[in-house]
């Protein structure tokens, strides 16, 4: 939706992503404080509504992250869940409940603990209700399938993925929030263990724990707060994904592309024109593929325009800054938050050592959710934020 | 024990396996699996039409790391029927064996094991021999 008044980001908050001994909600806590305090909160109750994204840890998980902060009782807190795309999800219902004017600030966390509760050694799969699931469907081995097709339809190799996971990592190198980082060769990546062929451990995210926090506010709020560098939500779209049972190319991605091509419209931003972007690099051939969905370059050129440098410092658009979601790993519920929250510091120069220079003015985040079968996803949050 | 009774035939009579489609009587649409009310018409009466047994592979891929529960490599993949639909499959064979756009055919075996023990049984398809 494009904001029916101006909406900005006052503050924002990310936890430490990795195998963490907090449950989510302490995780979600510690995103939030830091999220309120940056907006120059010092008190519960100016906080008017929440909506926090969680997918796997149960039930009224906001009003668990949210007790201990004394913001229970007052107002509306509105749990969501659209798998990977939750977090995401959470803070675009935020700006909506501010761009209609229902609340001058709202929360969105986005939080989630894996480590504490899977079974290591497994694979997320779809639902159990999924008939894909029923079949043995991992979502591994989805992107994988899209990751063969790509490669027998344009002659790209493993190494070309690998230079993906590079790339990534090589930019969380000084990033304190980031997992896996810094230098690793392609020749680590592809010799590392076969997940789903072509997608060895190090083409995949790691399963992570952690959460992101955004603080969301009007003009007026910004002001009241004495907010320093506010970063203006210029467009943000959520759309779920469309059913068909059908042969298709699976080397696009039609939720994605729809999602994109609304997300422009309503900004009045188009690709060319976006500094950084944080999107949904589960799997390097997610990365690569989303390139061409999102209008980067053409289809079938991901490759080039990787091989040519654009999607590094100094190219045309500095994609995963933070260094992804292969970097950070992917607690699926808390990454969209904690994508948006990347962003925003990296608009407001607060990332030393994984700066990107000149300070980004205008970022997109694009994350999808949940592997519905008959859908390339379920669901697909993206935003596009200005510093005004 | 079938997994589900909706999807696919095992005629009693020794005749080939089959994956049963869903022709809506209102709109025509064919689905599979059966879709009720149909997606496209809100149509709750279909016939049930015998699918292909053989198809295309879209795309294929191996399992090192799989699902909770199952073992371990196993493959699966989307073949491509020439009803315009495309199947989400197990696939029987060697690992590391299947390429996109082989030819392939439906066969029946478990696609998992339940918690209690119980072998689940449902569709697979494997390459054309020869």
């Amino acid at each position: 939706m494009k904001p029916q008044r101006d909406v900005y980001i006052a503050g924002v908050g990310e936890t430490k992503f990795g195998k963490q001994r907090l449950e989510f909600d302490a995780l979600g806590r510690i995103a939030a404080l830091a999220a309120l305090k940056s907006s120059n909160i010092d008190r519960p109750d100016i906080i008017e509504s929440a909506y926090v994204g969680n997918a796997t840890n149960g039930l009224v998980t906001g009003q668990t992250v949210l007790k201990d902060l004394g913001m229970c009782g007052h107002m509306p807190i509105i749990n969501v869940e659209s798998a990977c795309s939750a977090g995401g999800m959470a803070v675009h219902l935020a700006v909506r409940e501010v761009a209609c004017g229902l609340s001058e600030v709202s929360l969105a966390i986005g939080c989630e603990n894996h480590s504490l509760h899977m079974q290591s050694g497994t694979a997320f799969a779809p639902a159990m209700t999924d008939i894909e699931t029923m079949h043995g469907a991992v979502m591994t081995g989805k992107y994988a399938l899209r990751a063969q097709r790509y490669m027998y339809e344009t002659g790209a190799k493993p190494e070309d993925l690998a230079l993906i996971t590079v790339k990534n990592r090589r930019h969380a190198t000084n990033n304190p929030y980031a997992w896996f980082k810094g230098e690793i060769s392609v020749e680590e990546v592809v010799n590392s263990r076969m997940v789903a062929s072509p997608l060895t451990l190090q083409q995949c995210c790691g399963v992570a724990d952690g959460a992101g926090a955004v603080v969301v506010c009007s003009e007026r709020m910004v002001r009241k707060l004495g907010v320093d560098k506010p970063i203006g939500v210029a467009a943000t779209v959520v759309r779920s994904g469309p059913y068909h049972n059908r042969p298709r190319d699976i080397t696009g991605d039609d939720i994605t592309e729809a999602c994109a091509q609304q997300l422009y419209e309503q900004a009045g931003i188009g690709p060319d024109e976006v500094d950084i972007i944080e999107l949904h690099d589960a799997f390097t051939i997610s990365e690569l593929l989303y390139y061409e969905c999102l209008g980067l370059c053409g289809k079938g050129e991901g490759l080039r325009y990787l091989h040519d440098g654009n999607a590094t410092h100094g190219g045309k658009c500095v994609i995963s800054p933070r260094g992804g979601m292969l970097s950070y790993g992917h607690p699926i519920g808390a990454s969209g938050a904690a994508q948006i929250a990347a962003c925003v510091k990296q608009m407001r120069n607060e990332c030393p050592g994984y700066q990107v220079d000149p300070a980004p003015r205008i970022a997109m985040t694009h994350v999808t959710g949940g592997g519905l079968s008959g859908t390339e996803h379920a669901a697909c949050t993206m935003h596009m934020l200005v510093r005004p | 024990m079938l997994f589900h009774p909706d999807l696919l035939e095992i005629p009693a009579d020794g005749s080939p396996p089959y994956l049963k489609g869903y022709r809506c009587r209102a709109c025509g649409q064919l689905d599979f699996p059966k879709l009720t009310p149909c997606p496209n018409c809100w149509g709750e009466e279909f016939e049930v039409v015998p699918l292909s047994r053989t198809g295309k592979l879209y795309a294929a891929t191996d399992i090192f790391i799989g699902q909770g529960g199952m073992k371990p490599p196993y493959s699966f993949g989307y073949v491509d029927l020439p009803e315009n639909l495309r199947i989400f499959s197990q696939l029987e064979g060697e690992i590391g064996s299947f390429h996109c756009d082989d030819v392939v055919e439906l066969t029946v075996g478990t696609i998992r094991i339940d918690s209690d023990g119980t072998p689940i049984i449902s569709y697979k398809f494997e390459k054309v021999s020869g």
